[in-house]
């Protein structure tokens, strides 16, 4: 029985289904589909049963897992936003490319988050985070560009290979690969935990998409098959939290790096590590930010607004006190759900359109009401505005900021959470406001099944902005669990550092100010209903809807006063330019065929030898 | 308790709107004087909103009419939480943070419902009214940030018991006077007064978002304005003036600035929307984030 239900069996189970998933799809695409969608919905449900298991070990052949609390709730966050997306998957087996490898991938690529947040020794994380890379590489390619995987890979590979190196050294100098020792261990040494806080907290920040590893979310989220983004940005990149979390809160960093707690004489908030990845985060937050406000994509545009979310994750992580891990994890939940909502609406737009620019669409809302619904809800919360749950977690993390006094880095903070009103709106204006194309006139709202899973990421999201503390107790425990001081929640309230907020209250005073707006516009003359093209011109004679629609380089005054900013693409350039300088050197030196060089490497051998044992 | 709180909100709404549209007429008056006009009467405000809800107006679909509910809504329920006179509908639940954020629902729901009506001079005056945001809102908050993190807290309602303390000595305009200046020059663009009245621009945009209202859609945005004023002076003053023990201390600090706001308005030209961003990120922002610093390492003006 005890097999029955436990993680090696969710992962073992999701393998099968996976290649199951690949056999049916051959034979009938929307069967494969299915099988996708209910292994998801399966695994979720097995998940919740597993909620009473936690702490528990389990050994699979050679590979060991460990349920932890943030195991817990990094895996089921996971799986719900697989689920949710899984339902998409029917309608989309006649764009992608390779349907059965894709529905096959979907499926490893889910086994392989749960393996890696599950994972008992390093080993086990290792290879689950592999298959994660290496599935979701597989994915992109079915999409628009197959430059995005490679971008993506080379990114991934360098966050991987420095998680490998970690690893290695960390297993040298303790002799082990449990997680759990491994940490606490490294926790007791300056050298051993700088190293696994640079090697570990790299692949994160990779993973995350902060600067400066920032650069593939866009190639990879704007050019992946339009469902998979909502999976990369909404799930795969939290990873990254989850890889920083290892070595900022289950590493004791405060403890490890005691003595950095100075710099040039003067006493700091935090040691100088963490501040590292504050500051890294603060960058990240300004440059996703202002590149979001400048895309015509509302995909890329997306992907930007994740790279400053992650910016976020990054601060309340690495500032580690109670409030803005707290913050952190709850930004990681609320970014989730949002992210995933904003991308599934756009898939939703997308399939009916048949297009993501946004410059083309426009007047939606009349034609997809639910839609637009859905993708409001979700840029409220990433917006971080109540009463969704992204307000909660901005609060923390603002909360926890002010009380350290981090002047430049709330500036940061603050220039993001105003920075994001413009980005979030820009879409919301264009793609479903203004006038609607006559192209897009007969339009109809997105088929059940794709309303299903959006409208359960849009009520989750205002749940859990009205009632946070259902989410907050679990994620109070694992802080308590890694050894850290909990939350202070009281009923419905909050207890922050300097404030209290209560959600609830807000949310109800806010619908008494909205049924008073109402009772104001029902006792009022009824108005007259007038079409679109009705409007002000300013005696102009303009009988074109896209004419009267503003949506093209929309922030254009504003984009103009960074145009000339320096680009980390252009670095990125730079790089590529000095490897291609080096192999080009390196092959003309060893594997050419011209006699001077073969000259040249008997002379070098003959002098070596020459010299003999001097040498 | 809850019931109480509710009906004090329901009070300082209803004084909110009484005052603040009064202001207005008399604020129409003094500019029509300063302009050698005898200016419409003190009520006038109260009787152009009547109209406009009395009169048939024009819908542009459903969005048109929600978002008008939801900016009329977000902006009520804000003014609902501040604290006015010492009266605090939810004492200790009056934080800083909800002001800006609540205060964004109502803004965004004037945005939807602008963009909503298909016309694109409302498109452009939402962007530049969110352009305008970015500008002003950073400065003020950093300055925010230096009070909070001085008073260790962000309630507003203790913020303004802990200024009372020692009459005008303790008011953090006198304490913080460049931070002080900076958030007044902040409220100058929340307020949409020139030089930072880009977004409303009525010669060149034919008022911006405002463009296609009219009938009881109209008479809304107008409440709604008159109300998202009244927040944006009342947090001035509650933040920087010490709030007041006394009604009338209250409406003479409101009124002097409400009124000096206007008449800097009265006296300058407007800014383009560049020239807002460039004229916030390069003074105020300095300030603002050297008065943060005076404020956390050398602890002066706490």
């Amino acid at each position: 029985m005890d097999f029955m239900i436990s993680v090696p069996t969710v992962i073992v189970g999701l393998i099968l289904s996976s290649v199951l998933a690949y056999v049916l799809t051959k034979a009938n695409k929307i069967l494969g589909a299915l099988v996708t969608v209910l292994a998801s919905c399966g695994a979720l449900a097995v998940m919740f049963l597993l909620r009473s298991d936690i702490g528990s070990t389990q050994n699979f052949f050679m590979i060991g897992f460990k349920l932890t609390e943030y195991g817990w709730f990094f895996s089921t966050l996971m799986i719900l936003i697989f689920a949710c997306v899984s339902f998409f998957n029917l309608y989309w087996m006649k764009k992608i490319i390779h349907p059965a490898g894709y529905n096959f991938l979907y499926l490893i690529a889910l086994a392989g988050t749960i393996g890696a947040f599950t994972a008992k020794d390093f080993i086990g994380l290792f290879i689950f985070w592999e298959t994660i890379v290496w599935a979701s590489m597989f994915i992109i390619p079915f999409g628009k560009s197959r430059k995005a995987s490679v971008v993506y890979y080379a990114f991934s590979a360098f966050g991987s290979l420095s998680m490998l190196f970690g690893i290695l050294f960390l297993y040298s100098k303790t002799g082990s690969f449990d997680i759990q020792y491994v940490l606490q261990q490294a926790g007791s040494n300056l050298t051993y935990a700088l190293v696994a806080f640079i090697t570990i907290g790299i692949a994160g920040l990779v993973k995350i998409g902060v600067f400066p590893f920032h650069l593939w979310l866009p190639q990879a989220h704007g050019n992946a098959p339009d469902t998979f983004s909502p999976i990369l940005s909404g799930g795969l990149v939290k990873a990254g939290g989850f890889a920083a979390f290892l070595v900022t809160a289950v590493m004791p960093s405060l403890k490890a790096f005691a003595s950095s707690f100075t710099f040039l004489g003067k006493e700091l908030i935090m040691p100088l590590p963490n501040f590292a990845f504050v500051i890294l985060g603060a960058i990240s937050i300004v440059i996703g930010t202002l590149m979001a406000i400048k895309q015509e994509d509302f995909k890329k545009l997306i992907a930007y607004s994740s790279v400053a979310n992650g910016g976020y994750i990054i601060i309340g992580l690495a500032m580690m006190d109670s409030l803005s891990v707290g913050g952190a994890f709850m930004h990681m939940f609320a970014h989730a759900l949002a992210s995933a909502a904003a991308f599934l609406s756009i898939a939703a737009v997308t399939h009916r359109t048949g297009t993501t620019k946004m410059s083309e669409l426009g007047g939606l809302i009349h034609r997809m009401p639910l839609t637009y619904i859905v993708y409001l809800i979700a840029i409220i919360s990433m917006a971080g505005i109540p009463p969704m749950s992204g307000f909660i977690s901005k609060w923390m993390i603002f909360q926890s900021m002010i009380n350290k006094g981090m002047v430049f880095v709330a500036a940061a903070a603050f220039f993001g959470s105003i920075g994001s009103f413009l980005y979030v709106f820009r879409p919301l204006s264009a793609v479903f406001l203004g006038q609607l194309s006559p192209k897009h006139e007969n339009v109809k709202e997105a088929p059940f099944l794709m309303q299903l899973p959006m409208v359960v990421l849009s009520l989750l999201t205002l749940a859990f902005g009205i009632f946070p503390n259902y989410i907050l107790h679990p994620i109070s425990d694992i802080m308590t669990s890694v050894g850290m001081e909990g939350l202070q929640l009281e009923g419905l309230i909050i207890r922050g550092t300097n404030g209290v907020l209560n959600p609830s209250l807000v949310t109800l005073i806010f619908g008494i100010g909205f049924i008073i707006a109402l009772i104001i516009f029902v006792i009022h003359p009824k108005s007259r209903k007038v079409d679109l093209m009705d409007t002000y011109t300013a005696s102009e004679f303009i009988y074109t809807p896209e004419l009267l629609h503003y949506s093209h380089n929309f922030y254009a005054p504003f984009e103009r006063l960074y145009e000339n900013a320096p680009s980390t693409a252009k670095w990125y350039n730079l790089l590529i330019k000095k490897i291609e300088e080096v192999g080009a050197f390196v092959s003309y030196s060893l594997f050419s065929n011209k006699p001077r060089t073969a000259v040249f490497w008997i002379v070098c051998a003959t002098i070596a030898l020459l010299w003999g044992g001097s040498l | 308790m809850m019931i109480k709180g509710i009906l004090t909100g329901l009070g300082i709404l209803l004084f909110a709107f009484i005052w603040q549209t009064s202001l207005d007429g008399i604020n129409r008056k003094i500019v029509g004087r300063f302009q050698k006009r005898v200016g419409p009467r003190w009520y006038q405000q109260f009787r152009d909103i009547f109209k406009a809800l009395s009169k048939t107006g024009v819908t542009h679909g459903w969005v048109y009419d929600f978002g008008v509910m939801m900016a009329l809504g977000g902006i009520m329920a804000t003014v609902m939480f501040l604290p006015v006179v010492s009266v605090s509908a939810f004492p200790g639940f009056d934080n800083f943070f909800i002001f800006v954020y609540l205060f964004a629902v109502g803004m965004l729901g004037m945005a939807m419902s602008a963009v909503g009506s298909g016309n694109p001079l409302a498109g452009i005056g939402v962007m530049r009214a969110l352009t305008q945001m970015v500008g002003y809102e950073v400065p003020f908050m950093i300055v925010i940030l230096g009070i909070i993190y001085g008073h260790n807290t962000s309630s507003l309602s203790e913020l303004a018991a802990i200024q009372q303390a020692n009459g005008i000595l303790t008011w953090n305009f006198v304490r913080m006077p460049l931070g002080g200046i900076v958030a007044y020059i902040s409220m100058l663009g929340m307020l949409g007064k020139k030089p930072f009245e880009t977004f409303i621009a009525p010669a060149e945009i034919a008022s911006g978002p405002m463009v296609e209202y009219g009938g009881k859609q109209l008479g809304m945005m107008i409440i709604m304005h008159e109300f998202a004023t009244f927040i944006e002076v009342t947090l001035f003053v509650t933040i920087f003036l010490g709030g007041a023990t006394t009604l009338v201390g209250f409406l003479a600090k409101y009124f002097v600035v409400y009124i000096l706001a206007s008449l800097i308005s009265n006296a300058l030209a407007r800014f383009k929307i560049d020239q807002v961003i460039k004229f916030y990120y390069k003074v105020p922002i300095a300030l603002a984030i050297v008065q943060a610093l005076v404020v956390i390492f050398l602890g002066w003006g706490v």
